[in-house]
């Protein structure tokens, strides 16, 4: 149904100079919907993350959130729109602490942009709701810590949670299990499932574990191209996916 | 006319191959090592006052031989013991350092020689005239600056793009980690980059410092062109800084003897009384904005394409 | 540093800012105006750079457009008959700066890291080559000048009361510096810095948000070089030389771009310094410039990124082993300082033309020559020993403290990891 289309990606292609890396792509996120992108390194998963966020313009093709053109439009204007994406490769404010980074996120929500005349100090809704998002991520202890002093995980905690202060209603998470172990893969996981519950999920990811866990569909792809989507069921009794990349154990 | 013309460019083209001289090295060192050195034009000042002591004590061709050989030890020295200790608080922290360097040359130079110019001048056998033009004569000196210049350029070509050790300076300046992983000595390929780029400053300095005059301010003068003349062919691309040395030393020779303005351009249109009464930009003449122009010229650079006529978009 | 300590620590200083300057003479006070508008115009720079993450190496075109359009206000009031008060005359620097800040800022901020610095470069080197040929706006080579006009009972004819009226706007000016890092705007700032690219994709425009930044300290500085105008009644194409530019950024440097206060620091010391020292040597500023290599090299936080350091650590600090060494190393810096000014001062006298035309009056080829009230040989091991001497014992002593200090600061590294890693 057209209506809980979220996200849509109608024959998207990038290419740098001649370097082609992404090649016909079409994709659809519902409402609510937990969606995976796997697929081997290199396969221009970051890219389409890329491109849906903002950070570059399709070399062809278009992207409708909520029905309405984003290709090509700049990082911040998507976000107010109602997308916001994590990083691979930890992107947080390290001189600040972890509040101030959350905060800043929140104030962005509230339409504080250019505000040179109130104390930041004294607003109380944005601090109030910086605090919960603190509490959600569980990260109240390191409240006042520069994020740069926090462990891996920690940061990777924190990560999400300012692609969660800006109050998205679609989420994009890219790799945020990338390096942790076993454990903490589990708590983040579960961290997840918690703070998008009731919001659309795109996950970019490697470990099977959690693509067949956390989320509702799957789609594939390999050398720029979409090789198949489906609930992971279907993905993992697909042929080509199978001989493409899964490997004989998981099937 | 045509006299104005000729001159103008001969004057331009020299002028442009003694900026090549200097920006040549600072271009090669952003390049490859992502500093821009503030101190770059202090090499070329040193140069032109260590030439002027040698010449005042032994000889002048001894001078032109050891000035730069000084210079460019300097410059290693510089590299190995000062900007490689604050290379890792950043490009930023290296740029400060260079400029602090720069300031504490000028001031030495002033301790030294004295805040006034000092009386370098070639020896007088080659103060002949190269040829006789219009009744008036063009010194050969200014060609002898010339020559110097398109000698370094070719010896410089040569080397980079013929032998081995050009060879590993661009793999250097390519990938200096992969240069490294290869076995090649990096830290001492910047060392002697670095040295080489200031060697070059030095000997234009103690070739041109013998015709223009040689004051401490001559640093701070030729500093903010030879920035010019870098960002405008590229940063990191030895071609482009001799096109923009060229076009500027071009340029600015043309200027400084043209009174254009735009009052005069409106004289055309019979609205010339009109702009003078104006005053201000319309009265401007284009000699007395020569110097601005280079400085519009790099900004509409920065803005339009940073990487300039030649260099790589990064 | 706990509250009542900061705040006894500004009631000292501005009692002794308001209460020494009438004690002292006309020279001093003026130097302390200086001292106050070098200060202002650091903090401004700093906004954009510690704080901002920009670094400008062409501030100057603000400080000289702020003080030439007060010089134009102040024309209008002498010879024009325009009725303004005196007192408020900065406002028009504020004002230019702010005007050529958004248009220059516009442009500026479009570029980043060395390119940004090329052009701020540019602008302000565009300003010093065309105002010396632009009579109307600039006054050509001569600069504009001026007359303080009376107001309000106050002729501004003394310099104490210049130095007040100084002092008003920078405490003023630096009081709205510290309240704007505590509004939203000012938090957004210092995230910019760290991390420009995240505030992009956390919904903020970082163009428009770098652009209001440089306008508010192009702003500020504008207001610095109103106040410079005020207090010289001139204004000349001087004030958009690299110079000017250059002593802004030594300042702050030196002081600590990573702490508020720092330029204000280095800007006074350096200020300061320049007033006290330049009667007795010609060689301040290559003092100046060693210093500030110095400065870059062994303490790159600058002095109050040190001072913030021991500040923050004050507990974990184990004074009565550090006392020891730290005196130690002052003691060899001071050698070491001693030993290289005399060097200084004795190549200057050496090559000084005074000395030379000694040497050519005189009946041996290298007299002797003057130096702090003494008479020193050229060639003697008396005249060279004691410096050389200095330098070398210095350089020993800090050579070995050196690593007793970073053992010591290594100690007080893993206190603070511990109790970090704790929750404390």
């Amino acid at each position: 149904m057209r209506e809980d289309r979220v996200l849509d990606l109608r024959g998207i292609a990038k290419s740098f100079g001649s370097a082609r890396i992404l090649e016909g792509v079409e994709l659809t996120v519902g409402r609510g919907e937990r969606h995976a992108i796997i697929g081997p390194n290199g396969a221009g998963k970051s890219t389409l993350f890329n491109l849906i966020s903002g950070q570059f313009s399709p070399t062809s093709g278009s992207i409708l959130l909520n029905g309405r053109e984003i290709a090509g439009r700049p990082p911040h204007q998507i976000n107010r729109m109602g997308l916001s994406r994590s990083f691979q490769i930890t992107n947080i404010y390290h001189r600040l602490s972890v509040f101030e980074n959350l905060r800043l996120g929140v104030m962005a929500r509230h339409g504080l942009r250019f505000s040179l005349f109130r104390r930041v100090a004294a607003l109380r809704a944005v601090n109030e709701e910086s605090e919960a998002l603190l509490q959600r991520i569980r990260l109240e202890d390191r409240r006042d810590r520069p994020a740069g002093d926090l462990t891996y995980s920690e940061q990777r905690a924190l990560e999400i949670g300012m692609t969660l202060a800006t109050a998205p209603e679609v989420i994009l998470l890219d790799e945020p299990t990338a390096g942790m172990s076993q454990e903490e893969t589990h708590y983040v996981i579960e961290l997840i499932r918690e703070v998008t519950k009731g919001k659309t999920l795109l996950v970019v990811e490697h470990d099977m574990n959690v693509v067949f866990s956390l989320c509702d569909r799957i789609s594939v792809l390999v050398y720029g191209e979409l090789l198949a989507t489906g609930t992971p069921e279907e993905i993992r009794a697909n042929r080509a996916v199978q001989e493409a990349y899964l490997g004989e154990e998981v099937a | 006319m045509l006299e104005f013309i000729i001159i103008s460019t001969l004057n331009g083209v020299t002028y442009g191959l003694l900026l090549f001289m200097v920006s040549a090295g600072l271009t090669l060192i952003f390049g490859m090592m992502g500093v821009l050195n503030f101190a770059h034009a202090s090499f070329y000042m040193l140069g032109a006052y260590i030439a002027y002591s040698i010449t005042r004590t032994i000889d002048f061709w001894i001078g032109l031989l050891v000035a730069p050989l000084l210079v460019g030890l300097l410059g290693m020295l510089v590299e190995r013991y000062l900007l490689r200790r604050v290379h890792r608080y950043g490009h930023a922290h290296e740029l400060l350092l260079t400029f602090g360097l720069a300031f504490i040359f000028e001031e030495l130079i002033k301790l030294f020689y004295g805040d006034f110019p000092v009386n370098y001048s070639m020896p007088a056998y080659l103060r002949f005239p190269a040829f006789s033009l219009f009744g008036a004569d063009y010194p050969f000196y200014r060609l002898f600056i010339g020559l110097v210049a398109i000698g370094m350029f070719v010896l410089l070509y040569i080397l980079l793009s013929r032998t081995r050790v050009g060879l590993v300076v661009r793999a250097a300046e390519r990938l200096p980690s992969m240069a490294e992983a290869l076995g090649h000595n990096v830290p001492l390929v910047f060392m002697g980059v670095f040295g080489v780029g200031a060697a070059l400053a030095g000997l234009g300095g103690a070739v041109a410092g013998a015709f223009f005059p040689t004051n401490p301010n001559m640093a701070l003068e030729l500093g903010v062109i030879v920035f010019v003349v870098v960002v405008v062919g590229g940063l990191g691309s030895i071609e482009g800084s001799l096109v923009a040395s060229l076009m500027i030393g071009v340029f600015s020779s043309f200027a400084v003897g043209l009174n254009w303005s735009l009052a005069r351009l409106l004289d055309l249109v019979g609205l010339g009384d009109w702009a003078r009464e104006l005053g201000g930009l319309m009265t401007l003449t284009l000699s007395s904005i020569s110097g601005t122009v280079p400085f519009l010229l790099m900004l509409i650079v920065l803005l339009v394409r940073p990487a300039g006529l030649f260099g790589e978009r990064n | 540093m706990a509250r009542v300590w900061q705040l006894l620590l500004f009631v000292l200083i501005m009692a002794v800012l308001i209460g020494l300057p009438p004690l002292l003479g006309a020279g001093l006070q003026n130097a302390m105006t200086n001292m106050l508008i070098a200060a202002l115009f650091a903090m401004a720079f700093n906004l954009l750079m510690g704080q901002g993450g920009m670094l400008s190496f062409g501030h100057a075109a603000f400080y000289g457009v702020g003080a030439f359009a007060v010089m134009h206000l102040m024309t209008a009031i002498d010879r024009g008959g325009l009725s303004f008060p005196t007192p408020l005359l900065p406002l028009a620097g504020a004002a230019a700066g702010l005007l050529v800040g958004l248009v220059t800022g516009w442009f500026a901020t479009l570029r980043s890291g060395v390119y940004f610095a090329l052009v701020t470069l540019a602008l302000a080197e565009m300003l010093h080559s065309l105002a010396p040929h632009w009579e109307g706006l600039f006054g050509g080579e001569a600069g504009i000048s001026s007359m303080r006009m009376p107001w309000g009972g106050f002729i501004f004819g003394q310099v104490i009361e210049i130095y007040y009226l100084t002092l008003i706007w920078v405490t003023l000016s630096i009081g709205l510096l510290y309240a704007y890092t505590r509004t939203p705007f000012g938090r957004l700032t210092l995230a910019l810095r760290d991390n420009e690219e995240r505030v992009r994709f956390m919904g903020y425009d970082a163009h428009a948000t770098k652009m209001i930044v440089f306008a508010v300290s192009a702003t500020f500085a504008g207001i610095a070089g109103g106040l410079l105008a005020v207090s010289n009644e001139q204004a000349n194409y001087e004030l958009f030389g690299t110079h000017v530019s250059a002593q802004v950024v030594l300042h702050t440097f030196v002081g600590g771009s990573t702490v508020f206060f720092g330029p204000a620091i280095g800007a006074a010391i350096f200020t300061l310094f320049a007033y006290l020292v330049s009667d007795v040597s010609r060689s301040w500023l290559l003092y100046q410039g060693v210093i500030f290599v110095l400065v870059m090299l062994y303490a790159p936080l600058g002095i109050g990124g040190v001072v913030m350091l021991h500040l923050r650590h004050w507990a974990s600090i184990p004074w009565q082993r550090m006392v020891g060494p730290y005196a130690g190393a002052t003691a060899a810096t001071l050698l070491m300082a001693i030993g290289t000014v005399m060097v200084v001062e004795f190549l200057e006298a050496l090559f000084s033309p005074h000395y030379v035309a000694q040497r050519r009056q005189a009946e041996t080829s290298w007299p002797a020559f003057e130096r702090f009230g003494a008479s020193w040989e050229p060639f003697g091991i008396l005249t060279w020993g004691p410096p050389l001497l200095l330098l070398i014992v210095g350089l020993l002593i800090l050579l070995r403290l050196r690593h007793r200090i970073v053992a010591l600061w290594d100690e007080v590294q893993e206190t603070a990891e511990t109790a970090a890693r704790s929750g404390v």
